[in-house]
Order: C-alpha cells, then structure tokens, then sequence
C-alpha cells in the first residue's frame, strides 16, 4: 500500500501511535490517509470474520464493503488511539445484523442465554459423550472440511462468539462490546458454540472412523 | 471423576483457556491439571479444538477485487465541509 506524499500529517500520527492525533484539527484529506493507513491493514481478517458470518464469499465481500463504507462515514467520531481492530468488528456485526441476517434463513437459537444456562451447560459437557483423552488421535484426523462445517452449522451468534475468541483472541469485554451484549451472555454463547462443536467433531469422528487407535489399520 | 475441585476446574476450563482468570484462580487451575489426569485430557481436548478452529478459519485472504473496491472508500468518498484557505 503506497502512502502519497503528505509526510506532515503522518509523521505527527506515527510518532505518537495516533494518540496524539488531534482530530479536531485534522483536514479531511488527513484522516482519510489515517483511515487507510490504520484500517485497511484489518481487510484480511474483517473478510475472514465476514466469511465465518455469512458462508458465503459474496454476501462477505458486501459485507467488508458495508463495514469499511460506514466505518469511514464515522472514523470521525473514532477516538485515536483507541481499540480500531474491535471497533471495526462493531460495526461489521451490526451491519451483518442489521442487513444480511435479515436476510437469510437462521436456524433459530434456543433463547436462554442467561447465566445459569451457561453454567448448566458447562456441567452438561462433561458427564455427555464428547471427546475424551482416548480419542485425540481422532481430532489429529480432524479434516478441515469437518471443522469448517461443524463452525458454519453452528447458530451465528454462537459461531462469532467462538470466532472472535478462538481466531481473534478478543477478550471477553471486547466481545461483549462488539456482539452488544453483557460479558455474561458472552461466556454462554462461547459455552454453548463449544460444546455444539466438540459434540459435532465427535460425531463426525465416530461416524467416519476416526476413533480407531494407531496406523496399522485393516484398512485395504 | 468429579470431585468438588473437578467440578470447580471444568467450570472454569473455558476462562482458564481464553486468560480470561486473575493469576491466583489460574495458578489454582494449573495446579489442578497437573494432578488430575481426567481434567488435564478434558483441557487438551478444548485447547486442539481451538487449535483445529483456528486454522481452518484463518486462511481467508480478501480477494483482489474486494481489496480494491475497499481502497477506493476513501478517494471516492470526498466530504467538503469547508473552502480551502486561501
């Protein structure tokens, strides 16, 4: 990505890891240089989350479109300095609500996302048939493809919450305040998507044969 | 299997693995693994799920073309707000 020459209005951002940005200050012509500079480094992993939402590679690139349209329409009201990669993923799950998840059929998630289902959950995982110790020879033989669809079978506010854990290693509070729910709902989403996932690997496991221990299968 | 400190460990096996405990119930966690095998394989078992997770979710590149229509957001979206200095 080339920089055009404004190196003034740069060199001040840079020095001071855009803390210092004035941006009341700032011309038009400044905070779309910034916008690009700090925001489009995200474009990879904003069309990777896009991707986990929507399954598919249409719908996600309007998605990232959407997200970078309103993401400079307000980079206005963005505090420099502060938090751009989950402020970023806000407004993309907003705008994947409020447009393409209208849009599509969902499978309907079984309400309940207080505490005590969380909790409930967590204590049902681990009396139930999921995965144990004998059998991570099988995750080893996890294909992509089954991992990949246990995620995308998973209901959206689950599989995001796992995403931004798991592959975005946002915490806790941030996603709560990219998902716009409290930390609590958070913790139960990613309870429940986990446990759907590991139960779903483990099926896909027994179902194709992933259990059988060591190489020498009888195989032909 | 689930004695009182078991219990206690699997409940918080997620917040133990997202960092998401203070250093002192985190220590308590570790120490618990450390000595319980069940709990220890019910972690591993959590911790390659994430791993499997995580690669298969990480490949996306943004295709060219959607790289270039987002870099065009800034030089085609042109805010006059006021007439430049003279």
């Amino acid at each position: 990505m080339t920089i055009p020459a404004a190196d003034e209005a740069l060199t001040a951002a840079e020095q001071s890891d855009g803390a210092a940005v004035d941006a009341t200050t700032e011309t038009d012509a400044e905070r779309a240089l910034r916008f690009e500079r700090d925001a489009l480094v995200y474009l990879d992993q904003l069309y990777g989350a896009a991707l986990r939402m929507t399954r598919n590679p249409s719908d996600a690139e309007d998605l990232v479109q959407d997200t970078y349209v309103k993401a400079f329409a307000s980079f206005h009201q963005f505090t420099p300095g502060t938090n751009l990669k989950a402020w970023l993923y806000r407004i993309l799950t907003n705008s994947f609500i409020n447009t393409y998840r209208k849009k599509q059929r969902q499978p309907q998630t079984s309400g309940g996302d207080q505490i005590e289902d969380w909790q409930l959950a967590r204590a049902e995982a681990h009396t139930s048939d999921g995965l144990r110790s004998a059998e991570m020879d099988a995750l080893d033989r996890m294909p992509d493809s089954a991992v990949t669809q246990a995620m995308n079978d998973l209901s959206p506010d689950f599989r995001l919450a796992v995403y931004l854990a798991d592959v975005e290693g946002f915490s806790y509070k941030e996603i709560a305040e990219i998902m716009g729910t409290p930390i609590g709902t958070v913790m139960s989403r990613l309870n429940r998507g986990r446990n759907q996932l590991r139960t779903a690997l483990s099926d896909f496991a027994r179902e194709n044969g992933l259990n059988r221990r060591g190489g020498d299968d009888d195989e032909s | 299997m689930t004695s009182p400190e078991c219990a206690i460990a699997l409940e918080r096996l997620y917040q133990f693995l997202d960092h998401e405990l203070d250093d002192a119930d985190a220590d308590a966690i570790r120490a618990h693994l450390d000595a319980c095998e069940p709990c220890l394989d019910a972690y591993g078992v959590e911790e390659h799920i994430r791993t499997l997770v995580r690669r298969c979710c990480t490949a996306s590149k943004a295709p060219d073309a959607l790289r270039v229509r987002v870099t065009q957001v800034t030089t085609m979206t042109v805010v006059v707000r006021q007439t430049p200095a003279g």
